[in-house]
């Protein structure tokens, strides 16, 4: 849907910058990869209280039926422990996502 | 409560103080020709190491523990907002605001709205920022003195922030270049090493306490294991996700946080430091949940029963008093005590400069005498040093909260304020100073109203509470900078065509 615009770089007079809009080019796929780690960020980090606050209100009965993960349940070792991880990928795999874009960008240039 | 003092930490403090002035002084010798350049070849570890070490304040190294020793999984929520919001700083904002070629705060916001009374307005909200975190680290260093000193909370504050300024000021005075690498290991060190033995004293797995503590807290009392285990038991799920939003948009609008990004030399280095930056930070959250359970399995074994006030008491120095209980070696607890100290004195040490400099600097040059000469401003950055550090001691005699609690204020104010304030600036050229002004305003008032009104209008701090307003703050202010900047005329062209040219190119 992009294909056209990307050929044809934004004239120097529009100066319009808008997350919602990216600028074709470079910030377009910039924007793009910043919206697919921040879903995975925000699905990750929020879903996992939101899907407990709406599943389990009683604590013996939750604590008997939820399944466990090294001894704990594997909603309590998920937030403790896993979620760190998680964030350290999501930073590794947008760092290796923005070096490609911007060394495919400055050769083009 | 305690009687006698300890002399093993207090020894072990002196000698740390000592070698670390001495240390200071001899790499100030060897580096004098390369004082001030960068060097290029630094590793991205270390780049990371450097971000931890900035990072790990009192709030972390005692705080935390003490939050999980009170409220079991509620304390993830800082955790992850601690953790996350470096993620939110990488990706909507770091690379950005390192082209934008600004260093502190408010020379962004006035470089970028093109407005001093927006740059005031900032610099006033960095201070009291500063001043906030900086009341949550004197509390520390006031619980751990009153520990080893065995006197009261007060005396012992006085007594710490007496030394913690005498270090200060003879630090500063031989210019002490802080190693910030040995600093990031020497804490890591006097945090894990104990737990370590910790576990082993107990009896479960020493090697990875991070994950044994699971055991431990499956292993106490059925109704005391569930309390820790549930995920609702001491706050419900919108405090939860507001405080763990709050955190992560206070991370990623923190003034100290973000001009790390500025002491390395270039844009790749500094994103690829993140990712070891927050394996740092990671590697002591993960640990300190252990404390809080350790300390609760103790205390079940032992039959001591503390009242909720006693615990309340105890949280934020729940850290050493395990080690303690459990009958660690002396020098061990003393090792705790003293990381914890190095912890706050070195977050005080950079918020203190940082915020006598926005006094100096960007209310007194830029409002009152630009006609100050550098002398001049120095001795105003150093009076305001002193006046700050009053100031935090007065504050600090009775501490509004734990650690943790009081910390996380600072992070509110910072995500009601200055966030929105550079997210918009880098993502929308429209944003101008009005907007700015306007929304640096509403998230100051949405901050500090459910404090000061909370007693009035009680809902208000159901819908924001202290430590978690930036849930419901942050969209509100980015909505009315919005809102007023579409009202306004935009900015000047010159502005948008940076933005465009700079800090969007790749």
């Amino acid at each position: 849907m992009s294909q056209t615009n990307e050929q044809e770089p934004p004239s120097r007079d529009d100066l319009r910058i808008n997350f919602f809009r990216p600028r074709a080019g470079f910030m377009r796929k910039e924007v793009t990869i910043i919206w697919i780690t921040l879903a995975a960020w925000a699905i990750m980090t929020f879903g996992m209280p939101i899907h407990l606050a709406l599943t389990h209100s009683d604590p013996t009965r939750t604590l008997a039926e939820v399944p466990y993960i090294f001894g704990i349940p594997a909603y309590f070792w998920f937030s403790g422990q896993f979620l760190i991880l998680w964030f350290i990928f999501l930073c590794f795999i947008f760092n290796v996502l923005i070096d490609w874009l911007s060394s495919s960008y400055r050769r083009r240039r | 409560m305690e009687q006698s003092i300890r002399y093993t930490p207090f020894f072990l403090l002196c000698g740390v103080l000592i070698v670390s002035l001495i240390v200071g002084l001899l790499s100030r010798r060897s580096d004098r020709g390369g004082y001030g350049v960068q060097v290029r070849s630094i590793g991205h570890a270390s780049i990371g190491a450097a971000i931890a070490s900035n990072w790990m304040s009192a709030a972390s190294f005692l705080g935390i523990a003490g939050v999980f020793f009170l409220n079991g999984y509620f304390a993830f929520a800082y955790i992850l907002g601690w953790t996350g919001g470096y993620v939110l700083l990488l990706v909507l904002m770091g690379s950005q605001i390192r082209r934008f070629g600004k260093y502190t705060a408010p020379d962004f916001v006035e470089a970028r709205y093109d407005s001093s009374v927006a740059r005031v307005f900032s610099a006033v909200i960095a201070i009291v920022i500063s001043l906030i975190y900086c009341v949550a680290q004197y509390k520390g260093i006031g619980m751990v003195f009153a520990w080893m000193f065995g006197i009261d909370y007060t005396q012992a504050l006085v007594f710490g922030t007496l030394i913690t300024f005498v270090y200060l000021v003879v630090a500063g005075g031989l210019k002490a270049a802080r190693n910030p690498q040995m600093h990031y290991l020497v804490l890591i060190i006097s945090f894990v090493v104990p737990l370590m033995l910790i576990a082993k004293k107990l009896g479960y797995n020493w090697l990875v306490p991070q994950f044994s503590y699971g055991r431990a807290l499956r292993d106490l009392p059925e109704q005391v294991s569930n309390a820790y285990l549930f995920p609702w038991t001491f706050g419900s799920p919108y405090e939860w996700i507001a405080l763990c939003f709050t955190l992560m948009v206070g991370t990623a609008g923190l003034p100290h946080v973000l001009s790390r990004f500025y002491t390395v030399p270039n844009n790749r280095d500094a994103r690829w430091g993140v990712v070891w930056g927050l394996f740092f930070i990671g590697l002591l959250y993960w640990s300190a949940p252990a404390f809080g359970a350790f300390a609760r399995t103790w205390l079940t074994n032992s039959g001591t029963i503390l009242t909720p006030a006693d615990s309340q008491a105890l949280a934020d120095i729940i850290v050493i008093k395990t080690a303690e209980w459990v009958g660690l070696n002396e020098i061990f607890v003393s090792v705790l005590a003293i990381g914890g100290i190095l912890a706050a004195i070195s977050t005080i040490t950079g918020l203190l400069v940082t915020g006598a400099g926005a006094i100096s600097y960007d209310i007194y040059y830029r409002l009152i005498n630009p006609k100050a000469t550098e002398s001049h401003l120095l001795l105003v950055a150093k009076g305001a040093t002193l006046a700050l550090a009053l100031l935090v001691l007065v504050i600090a005699v009775n501490p509004p909260g734990l650690i943790a609690q009081i910390t996380a204020v600072a992070f509110a104010l910072a995500g009601n304020t200055l966030f929105p304030v550079f997210l918009l600036g880098i993502w929308w050229d429209r944003a101008n100073k009005y907007g700015a002004i306007a929304g640096m305003m509403v998230g100051t008032i949405i901050t500090f109203a459910p404090i000061l009104l909370g007693n009035l209008i009680p809902t208000l701090r159901t819908i924001l509470p202290p430590t978690s307003s930036a849930l419901v703050g942050a969209p509100v202010v980015i909505l009315t900078m919005i809102i007023v900047s579409r009202l306004t005329p935009p900015p000047p062209e010159r502005l948008r065509r940076f933005l465009v040219e700079k800090v969007h190119s790749p």
